[in-house]
């Protein structure tokens, strides 16, 4: 049985059922061409369908066309759920774990030792992406790596799984859709709600007209902790390299409120709720609503900050998000107005956590999505309507055996987009991003969608890079 | 214009001039109360001090800064964050000569002893300063301790000017450093003989133990 991950509190359940069901993981090589098939009618990518050199059966080993050589770099928190994700895919001949990576040594030998030291383990993602045999790479480090990482991965023409959120600022945003699509590589995101089932039942069922026009979306979240025992600054923990886990930051001393596992409450290397989460929740809206090629005109926050501590994102915070052509307004509301799962049986049963989640307002009736990442649930209507969807009812995309993962394996082998794909998950970050710099500026932002800039406000515009520490630079 | 409206604007210039005496006269008193309050080690005080210090302005800049050495560390660390809230309250839109206020300001703090203050001040001045403070913060480019912020910063700057300070920078560099300031060089559309990018050769062993098999 798979592990299966709780973002809330980073502990694997193993004994939690999975969410693949055993005929799925042994998913039939002819059902797996058929689902592939779906997908590519419908998101060609528009470039050549590419099909590694491993994975065309060249060695003759078993079911070759569906296996990918992969290079994990950061290997904790939810690197180290891919890394166990891929270990058993690995053992169903889809995968090969050949490279593990890590700042850390003891974590690092640990994800060595998952593979049964299989993969060989680097500290420098650099030596990882320099293997040639390598397809393709997972990437579960803190925030303000995936942009540098991913589109040096895309330079050495390599695959790209990345965490949300996808970027820390604009200018590096742009810089993943530009590697991604120069390199043609295929990137997913791993804002993985969209692959859940009730979020494809909740976006078919708004698709189809059942709520009417949507003209708002509330989202809510529970607010971010605080930093309550500051400490000083120190040196680093043996076998951490500082140095690399800094990365494209600015040099400062080691504290130990950045890591392990708390770089999300700073500002600067996490953004706290909106930028984990809200990664999340406001994909699924961007994707509910058909804008993820778009963005808002304006965006305005107002917060509550931390008065101490190492940690500066907001505790609360409300965002108000105009979108234009056509008109609709998002806001995310920390903590907001939490809606109550309708069934409590089907709640404990399932362990659905109601802490956040989103409100789809249409001019007919109003749709609620819960939580909206490893899980994802909606109400009742929506459910029966997609199990009898009227003939003739529009589609959307649908994730093979609703897993994140392999959607990015078939957008890999049929040169298609992933659900989450990078344009996607850029555009979700950028609202992230735009968030939390009206909150830390103290104004409202406008924002021309088109050519994604800020607009009239120089400072900000100047903020829409955070120039890299050499030589960790895009 | 009849009576009527030349009443409401004498009412109106009259009732801006007593707002605008009044607010001097308050950011008088700030900066002195928030000084105290930022030395309280009270966060319930100085929490809500840093977090409103914005409009302090330009007189709160070197009092703040002098605080960001504080051996306290909640209260250095207030000292600054004060400091952000001050430059990017100046930086809004229509506000251009409180940036300059505030920009005059900081700029004689890129000499200051204090490494974490010389490294904040560059990035302050990233975000709101003007081709005068160009000169200073790439002075800060032979400072080996603060020589990577100062490059970083200065690319924030989108004027030829910076590409000039990078590029004498670059003339007399020592080697370890002409490699970061070539890539923001060619960032910035310059052609750079030698010094190739070194963003994807790798550096760091690790101490793990290799594969037993491949």
């Amino acid at each position: 049985m798979e592990p299966q991950f709780n973002e809330s509190n980073f502990r694997f359940n193993n004994t939690a059922k999975t969410t693949m069901t055993d005929s799925t993981q042994r998913l039939a090589r002819r059902d797996f061409l058929k689902s592939s098939g779906l997908a590519l009618g419908a998101a060609a990518i528009g470039f050549p369908t590419i099909i590694p050199a491993s994975a065309i059966g060249a060695d003759g080993s078993v079911s070759p066309s569906e296996r990918l050589t992969l290079g994990h770099i950061g290997v904790g928190g939810m690197g180290g759920f891919h890394l166990d994700r891929m270990v058993a895919f690995a053992e169903r001949g889809r995968t090969n774990v050949a490279a593990v990576c890590d700042v850390d040594e003891k974590r690092l030998a640990g994800a060595a030792k998952k593979t049964g030291d299989k993969a060989k383990p680097y500290r420098d993602y650099r030596y990882l992406l320099e293997r040639k045999d390598l397809d393709a790479v997972v990437i579960g480090t803190p925030d303000h790596w995936h942009a540098v990482q991913t589109v040096h991965a895309a330079q050495c023409g390599k695959h790209v799984y990345v965490e949300k959120p996808a970027c820390c600022t604009i200018e590096e945003g742009k810089a993943m859709v530009k590697a991604a699509n120069d390199n043609k590589i295929v990137v997913q995101l791993g804002s993985q709600g969209r692959s859940q089932r009730e979020c494809y039942y909740a976006h078919r069922y708004i698709a189809n007209g059942n709520i009417g026009k949507v003209r708002k979306v509330t989202c809510w979240h529970y607010e971010s902790p605080a930093d309550n025992n500051p400490i000083p600054d120190s040196e680093p923990p043996p076998g951490l390299d500082w140095d690399l886990w800094l990365g494209p930051l600015p040099w400062r001393p080691y504290n130990a409120r950045y890591c392990p596992g708390s770089f999300r409450w700073m500002m600067e290397s996490g953004g706290g709720q909106i930028r984990d989460r809200g990664a999340h929740v406001m994909a699924n809206a961007l994707w509910i609503m058909g804008a993820d090629h778009t963005g808002p005109v304006s965006v305005e926050a107002t917060g509550t900050l931390p008065t101490k501590g190492a940690w500066d994102v907001a505790l609360k915070m409300e965002v108000v998000y105009q979108f234009m052509n056509p008109d609709w307004t998002l806001t995310w509301n920390q903590p907001g107005e939490m809606v109550p799962y309708f069934d409590r049986e089907r709640q404990k049963a399932l362990g659905i956590r109601e802490g956040y989640g989103a409100v789809y307002h249409g001019d007919k009736d109003k749709l609620v999505l819960w939580v909206g990442d490893s899980q994802a649930f909606t109400e009742e209507k929506a459910i029966q309507w997609n199990k009898q969807p009227p003939a003739g009812a529009k589609d959307v995309h649908k994730s093979p055996n609703w897993d994140h993962h392999e959607d990015w394996f078939q957008a890999i082998k049929n040169g298609t987009k992933p659900v989450s794909n990078v344009e996607a998950g850029v555009a979700t970050a950028f609202l992230t991003i735009l968030g939390n710099l009206s909150l830390i500026l103290g104004r409202k932002l406008n924002w021309d969608p088109v050519k994604q800039e800020i607009v009239g406000d120089d400072e900000a515009r100047r903020m829409m890079s955070r120039p890299q520490r050499f030589p960790y630079v895009l | 214009m009849n009576t009527t409206e030349n009443r409401t604007a004498t009412l109106l210039a009259g009732a801006a001039l007593g707002l605008a005496a009044a607010t001097r006269a308050a950011d008088a008193i700030s900066v002195d109360d928030l000084i105290a309050k930022i030395k309280s080690t009270d966060d319930k005080v100085r929490g809500p001090a840093w977090q409103s210090a914005g409009p302090a302005g330009a007189p709160a800049v070197k009092p703040l800064a002098a605080l960001m050495t504080d051996p306290n560390f909640e209260i250095a660390r207030s000292a600054k964050r004060a400091l952000y809230k001050i430059v990017r309250h100046a930086g809004r839109p229509g506000a251009k000569k409180e940036a300059l206020a505030v920009e005059k300001e900081l700029i004689p703090l890129l000499k200051s002893d204090a490494v974490p203050v010389r490294r904040e001040v560059l990035w302050m001045l990233s975000e709101i300063g003007t081709d005068d403070a160009i000169a200073p913060m790439a002075a800060l480019l032979t400072d080996a301790e603060v020589r990577e912020d100062a490059r970083c910063a200065l690319m924030r700057f989108p004027s030829k000017k910076a590409t000039d300070a990078l590029k004498s920078a670059f003339a007399i560099a020592p080697e370890d450093f002409k490699f970061a300031l070539a890539e923001s060089l060619r960032k910035r559309g310059q052609k750079v003989d030698g010094y190739p990018s070194q963003k994807l050769v790798p550096t760091k062993q690790t101490t793990v133990g290799q594969a037993k098999t491949s």
